[in-house]
């Protein structure tokens, strides 16, 4: 046991100093024997001096109290040899510290934050003299202190960003990989001849210790610091010789996904809200815990609990769970959250116990559909198939889709200009021939602020015109439109078949098997002319290896191209059993930031961005209502997300009122924080470059508790000894006058 | 061997020559002495005439009203007796406080000493106790009379030993048997905390139920006919607490049953007057109440005066007490 600032001690000779002044210099009383003591009161109008030490007690524990102070003041350390790597040699160093959400898991009463506060003092304290050293959080918003000999600077601080008001950890999800460019450049920003090195202070997750590279442009060493259970030399194990258990982490539960979709197959304002929440087990227990935990998820719905469930989570799989619920009272988005209700023991990590969701019974996506090929008939109308398809769909959310003629709709956007297409999510042009020159740039100036575009193809079609018009926002370009049988080379087949889709695709995500689309056959198709540089997404391709369904992203917008028609002209897709979620997860990926509530979703820390002409306010978690105003091409980016919760923008007043509510988003953690399970187990193998250097664990911490203990014992004691003198009803009180 | 001188100043000393003491009520004693009595005798007190019956004496025939009545009349005069006086004197740690003769129970001393060298010279016999601590010591208690017994009593008193308390009713309890008639008991002492010691006294109780004992005891003894008189001797101290500074006091119970109070005499002064004042009053009407003569004396005005007002007490003028403190 060492102490980092012995000279605190002579405070402890101040304590002597009351007692002596007590003795030394009070004042001697006169002593007087009067036979009418009986009359003389003490505790009334008397100021009574204290003469002499009689509350030997009270003074042992004032007197022990401020030894105690002194003492913490001291700092006293015990040293733990070989807890921690350095470079032998002195170098520049930059302390590189894991400010992610993983870091709020709390271990022996403690965030890993604040046990990774010890360890950077330790290595500021370990470093070989002559190094100098400096700080980066992988956190944007924490510190960077540049390259010092002082290392006081980067222990003040990360003491002052973690003194800082607010949640520390902050919600983001940062690897600690994404700290390294920033400590680079810190590094290389001071010129010096000698080594280099970045100590990287995290856990052992993926995401943590385990996403770092082994060195950084072969000049800079990367010293990997464990938050609990530092390495030490000694640590590296021989061969055959297992590693031994550490790092101990403290089992948590977190909500690791939700979502929601109207139920109105209920009740026409009926939502259903999915979620699944799961046990985050350290990698031993996963493979051996097999047994069951219950939690309790709660469904809130504005500020109130609706619902509770149970929910039975077993070893460290997910477990899901669904809540139906009626909403009442007004339109619009409703603000609602899943939180797990806490046990008897807190939950070490809490902060992916809550998942904020908004919830809406009339949040309908607006499908305009241009029906180039309308006919009498209805099996014969370009549009049936589609139309009834979308119908069909109950999980989707509700849509309102509308017919126009390519006339009407031109028409339109020639009257009102763009305002024509402010209401429309998704723009439909069914065969269509072109947009009218004069009226194409509308629909590219919608498409980039946020409209879905979905042209699909026919005998109507022509490639020139919309090359032409809209040739910027095309996925490829169009070249024309064959026949099967008369591609080259293909002079067999009559027909192509479907490739099995490309289910990694945005829109296609989650969705499993060929969707019954292999059997699809195509008489017809248009073909396209390469271009690499438009990243055009491929979702469904033909055997032949030409695209089918393509979409590219424009602006805020999405655009996706059928290279066949979409009814039966062409091709028998719009009856193939796949055809129905694939054009209702079309319209969804297509609708994307305009889909209503239930789209704006974001984690925290990344930015919400929503279509707007005009200044809005947005009002945060915290009740904070930010002025935000749109840049040149109508979007506003509204980045400060750092607060999980509710977010909604509100629209100024005076602005042209919308038939849509306002723009609302729900900011939540990042699940792959919540994964705890150490993964990392590189042990240092640089041999001789490292030694061990000695840590220190900080013991007066302790003392400080003592400390407080003995003042609340004081407080008592005080207490009392003070009760008989306010108990004390004396005699002496005056009598009122004798009448 | 110690004289009276050794007790009585000088000038008190000068003073007793000639002095007699005498008693407003009428005595009741065994023998023939010099106080007036309430029964028929033979002092020098005319009482009144009578006519004569066979078998009373011839000499005691008034001849000058036989003359002028032309009968017989005997003349008949009032009693004389002998008084027997019992002193007792508080013994308590208490009254040892004061210089030179404001001494307390030198004061005490004195007043005792002359008030037993006037009644023995006159004849009439004195008994005296020291009050002291729990037990009574009544052996010099029973009245007895000769300059012998003067002796004895300079004696006693002239003994410098203290005991801490003076419980009075305990101390009352053996003049029952030591006084069997009428006679005069004289109580020198400071009389403020005079049950203190007691059996079952609590220290903090309130001085009118603490001091309701002695009140009782009084009555008692006059109930037997007894002439009581209390000399309440008080240092100007405790009179006017002339500690009204700054200065760091440590109030101490002589008699040991109560804490030191510590606190500058300023804060202290005012309530210890005003609870002061009202339990003299309330004592002085006790007495009053009862009976029983009360003298007030500051130890340090001249024993001579406090003699004479206690002579003055006994023959019933009229005296203001010392209550009043100054200011």
């Amino acid at each position: 046991m060492t102490l980092l600032a012995p000279w605190m001690l002579a405070g402890l000779v101040g304590l002597a100093l009351p007692v002596l002044a007590h003795l030394l210099g009070r004042e001697r009383p006169r002593q007087i024997p009067l036979s009418s003591r009986r009359f003389v009161a003490a505790g009334d109008e008397v100021v009574t001096h204290r003469r002499r030490l009689r509350d030997l007690l009270l003074l042992a524990l004032r007197v022990g109290l401020l030894a105690l102070i002194v003492l913490a003041l001291a700092r006293p350390i015990s040293e733990r040899p070989g807890a921690l790597t350095v470079l032998a040699t002195p170098h520049d160093a930059i302390i590189l510290v894991d400010g992610s959400r993983s870091m709020e898991l709390r271990v022996d009463g403690e965030t890993l934050l604040a046990h990774a506060r010890e360890v950077v003092d330790d290595l500021t304290r370990s470093l070989p003299a002559g190094s100098r050293v400096g700080l980066v959080i992988s956190d944007p918003g924490g510190p960077r202190i540049e390259l010092s000999a002082d290392p006081d600077r980067v222990r003040r601080a990360l003491a002052r960003w973690l003194d800082e008001p607010g949640p520390r950890p902050r919600g983001g999800a940062w690897t600690l990989e994404s700290g390294l460019a920033a400590a680079a450049a810190l590094l290389q920003a001071t010129p010096g001849g000698i080594e280099r090195a970045i100590y990287a202070v995290g856990d052992r997750t993926d995401r943590g210790l385990g996403s770092l590279p082994p060195r950084l442009d072969d000049e800079i060493v990367i010293v990997p610091v464990p938050v609990l259970g530092a390495v030490g030399l000694e640590d590296v194990p021989r061969a055959g010789q297992e590693r031994r258990a550490r790092d101990p982490r403290p089992e948590h539960v977190g909500l690791d996904g939700a979502a929601w979709e109207p139920a109105r197959e209920l009740d026409p304002r009926a939502v259903r809200i999915r979620g699944s929440a799961r046990r985050y087990l350290s990698e031993e227990a996963s493979k051996t815990i097999t047994d069951t935990r219950r939690v309790t998820v709660a469904l809130r719905v504005d500020d109130q609990k609706v619902a509770r469930a149970e929910v039975e989570l077993t070893g460290a799989r997910p477990a899901s769970f669904e809540f139906t619920h009626t909403l009442t009272g007004a339109d619009g988005p409703r603000r609602a959250s899943l939180e797990l209700e806490p046990g008897p023991t807190p939950d070490p990590m809490p902060g992916d116990d809550v998942i904020s969701l908004w919830l809406s019974a009339s949040d309908r996506t607006q499908v305009t559909v241009v029906n180039g090929d309308p006919s009498e008939m209805r099996a014969h109308d370009e549009v049936f198939f589609l139309a009834t398809a979308l119908a069909a769909t109950e999980s989707a959310r509700a849509l309102d889709v509308r017919g126009l003629a390519p006339e009407q709709f031109e028409e339109r956007l020639r009257r009102e200009g763009a305002s024509a297409l402010a209401g429309v999510d998704v723009l439909i042009l069914a065969n269509v021939r072109a947009p009218a020159e004069d009226i194409a740039h509308h629909v590219a100036a919608a498409v980039e602020r946020g409209m879905g575009l979905w042209i699909t193809a026919g005998d109507r079609v022509e490639a020139r015109p919309y090359n032409d018009r809209l040739g910027a926002l095309l996925p490829l370009l169009l070249r024309e439109a064959v026949v099967v049988g008369t591609a080259p080379g293909r002079t067999e087949a009559r027909t192509e078949g479907l490739a099995p889709v490309d289910l990694t695709h945005p829109a296609l995500r989650g969705l499993t098997g060929d969707l019954g689309l292999t059997g699809t056959r195509a008489r017809r198709l248009y073909l396209l002319e390469p271009d690499p540089t438009r990243a055009a997404e491929v979702a469904v391709s033909f055997t032949n290896g030409a695209p089918a369904l393509l979409t590219r992203a424009f602006g805020r917008g999405r655009v996706a191209l059928l290279t066949t028609s979409i009814d039966r002209d062409w091709s028998d897709l719009p009856i193939r059993p796949g055809f129905l979620p694939l054009a209702e997860r079309t319209i969804t990926y297509l609708a994307g930031e305009r889909g209503g509530a239930s789209a704006r979703h974001v984690l925290v820390g990344e930015p919400w961005v929503l279509p707007s002409e005009a200044p809005m306010t947005i009002h945060t978690p915290e009740g904070v209502a930010r002025p935000v105003a749109p840049d040149e091409r109508g979007l506003i980016t509204f980045a400060d997300t750092m607060t999980p919760g509710h977010y909604r923008a509100e629209r100024e007043p005076g602005a042209t009122p919308s038939e849509r509510a306002d723009p609302v988003c729900s900011v939540n953690v990042d699940p792959d924080e919540s994964v705890t399970t150490p993964t990392w187990e590189e042990p240092p193998s640089r041999g001789d470059e490292v030694v061990a250097a000695t840590a220190h664990a900080a013991r007066w911490r302790p003392l400080v508790l003592l400390a407080l203990l003995l003042l609340a014992l004081e407080a008592a004691l005080r207490w009392r000894r003070a009760a008989p003198r306010r108990r004390a009803g004396s005699w002496w009180r005056p009598r009122p006058p004798a009448t | 061997m110690t004289g009276l001188g050794d007790v009585i100043p000088p000038p008190l000393l000068a003073l007793l020559r000639g002095r007699a003491l005498t008693l407003a009520r009428p005595a009741w004693g065994r023998r023939q002495g010099r106080h007036f009595s309430a029964r028929e005798g033979h002092g020098q007190e005319f009482r009144g005439h009578r006519g004569y019956v066979p078998g009373d004496e011839l000499r005691r025939l008034d001849w000058r009203a036989v003359a002028r009545h032309d009968r017989l009349v005997l003349r008949e005069a009032h009693s004389e007796d002998e008084l027997d006086i019992a002193l007792l004197i508080d013994g308590s740690a208490a009254m040892d406080y004061g210089e030179g003769w404001a001494h307390k129970r030198r004061h005490a001393n004195a007043l005792a000493a002359a008030l037993a060298s006037v009644a023995l010279r006159q004849g009439d016999r004195v008994g005296l106790a020291i009050a002291r601590g729990p037990t009574p010591d009544p052996s010099m208690l029973r009245p007895r009379g000769g300059q012998a017994q003067l002796a004895r009593i300079v004696a006693r008193v002239l003994e410098d030993r203290y005991e801490e308390t003076c419980p009075w009713p305990l101390h009352l309890a053996p003049l029952a048997t030591a006084l069997p008639r009428r006679g005069l008991v004289i109580l020198l002492g400071d009389l403020l905390d005079p049950c203190a010691g007691l059996p079952g006294a609590a220290p903090d109780a309130d001085p009118q139920v603490a001091d309701a004992p002695l009140l009782h005891a009084l009555a008692t003894l006059r109930a037997r006919g007894h002439a009581l008189v209390i000399v309440q001797l008080l240092h100007r101290d405790e009179l006017e607490f002339p500690w009204d500074g700054r200065e760091l006091l440590r109030i101490e119970d002589p008699r040991r049953l109560r804490a030191d109070v510590e606190g500058p005499g300023v804060s202290l002064r005012a309530g210890y007057l005003a609870r002061l004042r009202a339990h003299l009053t309330w004592f002085e009407r006790g007495c009053e109440r009862e009976g029983v003569h009360l003298v007030r004396l500051v130890s340090d005005a001249p024993v001579t005066a406090g003699f004479l007002a206690i002579l003055d007490q006994l023959a019933g003028k009229p005296r203001r007490l010392e209550t009043e403190a100054a200011p």
